[in-house]
């Protein structure tokens, strides 16, 4: 007798005796659905928050200035150094930085014809267009001498120019008002921002930063980040680019410095995985609990069964088979079980992906390790009724009443 | 040819040890037709067990074709039990859920014969246990005695050179039991050592020697000669 006449003798008497069977596996099923489900979300929101945090600004890093008080001061009022085209250029010649970006920001509210709407509006010079990877759809980017000569020019994205103009209209050249003060459309571009951080109702635009400057009275730059040519060394490249802007300012009372991100992104995934793993665990009692209801049924079966089992070895069966058939009962319960769990996670983490913002991501490693863990629940939970049922004198079996 | 010498078996430990066999010496040719007789409690089944390396003797040695098997181990009685014996109950015991077919053939699972060949020899027993028109039926579905064929089918299909039945007419009525009888008879023609436990005379008449039972010794041994 081979394994696969164990199989189909282990299959018919699942089949044999099925509400018992399904219930059985009901606790494997909800257990190995309920881990894969939970593992399946924690990496999707791992991913999903290290792509929000971190995907725009993958090769980005920010400086930042930080004020150092002299000794004894308390130091709460303090101002922030002027930087200059000269600084940024100074930058852009750091080893290893592919591009600098400098911007600031403004808000304003955009009347053209009936339609109006308040609008962020992001102050930049013209590499902000390669560097962040703006893709102008209609008109032009904005060219250096736009900043130099204040052009009061911008660009909307295509959220700002479908709320403003018809399809049709042509918006480049049109003169809008913004905060009272008119200004040129010369492009629209597509917004590079994730869905969730632009400003769906009226969109957002783009101007010199120069022009922002002269009109909403901010500082130049407000906000400074290098780009670096390899991403990989982007910590080092933004200390770097921080240290030597630092230098060239000759600072005493503060100094420019980055946000190591890596270290964040570390943490934060440390922290999802611990959660993931802590949640993991407690549907993984759900499982082990499982595990306990297939021992006892087998062992039910097994004392339901003794004269099946005493003829059984009447007829020829040694212990071994007997050990082997129901065994591969048990394995199959559970790992049948374990089959329709993964199935119900995969149904779930569509349902997840579908009805919340987290795409639940279930990977074939842990569809593995699913079917695996339960099809080794079979055989622990298996043996103690298997032995019992092997160790079963032939004329006592027969015997049982 | 088995030939036992001493055979004792005593159940329980200690003091609560029940001795059943006392030193049983018997010798059974091959071909021979045998009917272990006795009242109930005597041993009889228990010496038919240790006949069929269904139990193990206390003590004493059991040779089969000369060769030693009273302490062989659990895998080698199961092959004995598989392919050298076949067994027939009064309780007929069948697989419930299996067809006559299946439980005829199911010896030969634990032999590793191919399924093909499984259902053939099955039927070709079932055929001639007289039961050609009832090979897919149930268990539930069959008489006592036509439950019991499928039972003598079954203790055929490996082909053994014994048969041994434990009160095999004990649940079926008196014509019934006749043609179960007569089956037997005719096997053992065919050359089939049967070696059947009664405690009915009428039963043990179709035998050619008798043996009798009493508190765990045989008191009788008697050649029927017709």
């Amino acid at each position: 007798m081979n394994i696969w006449e164990s199989f189909k003798i282990a299959l018919s008497s699942i089949w044999n005796h099925k509400i018992r069977s399904i219930l059985t596996m009901l606790g494997i099923i909800i257990g190995v659905a309920a881990v894969i489900i939970i593992v399946a979300i924690g990496q999707g929101t791992k991913k999903q928050m290290t792509d929000e945090l971190f995907a725009t600004d993958k090769n980005a890093i920010q400086i930042y200035y930080e004020y150092i008080p002299p000794e004894g001061e308390e130091g709460m009022f303090w101002e922030e150094p002027e930087l200059t085209s000269e600084d940024i250029q100074t930058l852009s010649e750091v080893p290893g930085v592919k591009a600098v970006l400098a911007t600031n920001q403004g808000w304003g509210m955009m009347v053209h014809d009936e339609e109006q709407g308040e609008m962020q509006i992001t102050g930049v010079g013209p590499e902000f267009f390669s560097a962040r990877d703006i893709k102008v759809v209609e008109g032009r980017a904005l060219y250096a001498a736009d900043n130099d000569g204040l052009n009061r020019v911008l660009l909307i994205d295509t959220i700002a120019r479908e709320k403003f103009f018809k399809e049709t209209e042509n918006p480049i050249g049109e003169i809008i008002d913004l905060n009272d003060n008119p200004y040129k459309i010369v492009g629209v571009y597509e917004s590079p921002l994730p869905e969730q951080f632009r400003n769906m109702e009226s969109g957002e635009m783009i101007m010199p930063r120069s022009v922002i400057s002269m009109m909403f009275g901010n500082r130049e730059i407000e906000q400074l980040s290098v780009i670096a040519s390899d991403p990989e060394s982007i910590s080092e490249t933004g200390r770097l680019a921080a240290e030597t802007l630092t230098a060239e300012k000759g600072l005493e009372n503060g100094k420019y410095s980055t946000n190591d991100f890596e270290d964040y992104e570390r943490e934060l995934n440390t922290m999802i995985s611990l959660l993931t793993l802590l949640i993991g665990s407690i549907a993984g009692i759900s499982l082990l609990v499982g595990g306990i209801g297939v021992m006892n049924i087998m062992l039910v079966s097994v004392t339901e069964r003794t004269r099946e089992i005493g003829l059984r070895k009447a007829i020829g069966a040694t212990r071994r088979k007997i050990l082997l058939q129901f065994l591969i009962e048990s394995i199959t319960l559970t790992s049948l079980g374990g089959m329709i769990g993964i199935g119900l996670a995969v149904i779930g983490s569509i349902i997840v992906s579908k009805f919340s913002p987290i795409t639940a991501t279930i990977s074939p490693l842990i569809v593995l390790i699913g079917v695996s863990f339960s099809a080794f629940i079979g055989i622990i939970f298996g043996l103690l009724p298997a032995n019992k049922a092997s160790k079963l004198s032939p004329i006592d079996a027969l015997r049982y009443e | 040819m088995m030939k036992l010498s001493d055979i004792t078996k005593v159940y329980g430990k200690g003091s609560l040890e029940v001795p059943v066999l006392h030193g049983i010496d018997l010798t059974i040719e091959d071909g021979e037709f045998v009917a272990i007789m006795g009242p109930s409690g005597s041993g009889k089944s228990t010496l038919m067990n240790i006949i069929g390396f269904l139990d193990y003797p206390s003590s004493g040695t059991y040779e089969l074709n000369g060769e030693q098997i009273a302490s062989a181990k659990e895998s080698i009685l199961a092959r004995l039990r598989n392919e050298h014996v076949g067994f027939v109950f009064q309780q007929f015991f069948m697989f419930p859920r299996d067809n006559a077919i299946k439980n005829v053939a199911s010896p030969l699972v634990y032999s590793g014969v191919s399924k093909r060949e499984r259902t053939a020899r099955a039927k070709d027993l079932l055929e001639k246990v007289g039961l050609g028109d009832r090979m897919k039926h149930l268990p539930n579905q069959l008489s006592g005695g036509q439950k019991q064929r499928v039972a003598i089918a079954r203790a055929l299909v490996n082909n053994p050179t014994i048969l041994l039945a434990d009160e095999p007419t004990g649940a079926l009525d008196s014509k019934t039991s006749e043609q179960i009888m007569k089956l037997f008879t005719q096997l053992n023609e065919e050359g089939k050592t049967v070696i059947i436990v009664t405690h009915e005379e009428e039963i043990a008449a179709y035998a050619k020697r008798i043996i009798t039972i009493k508190d765990g010794l045989i008191t009788e041994d008697r050649r029927v000669t017709s």
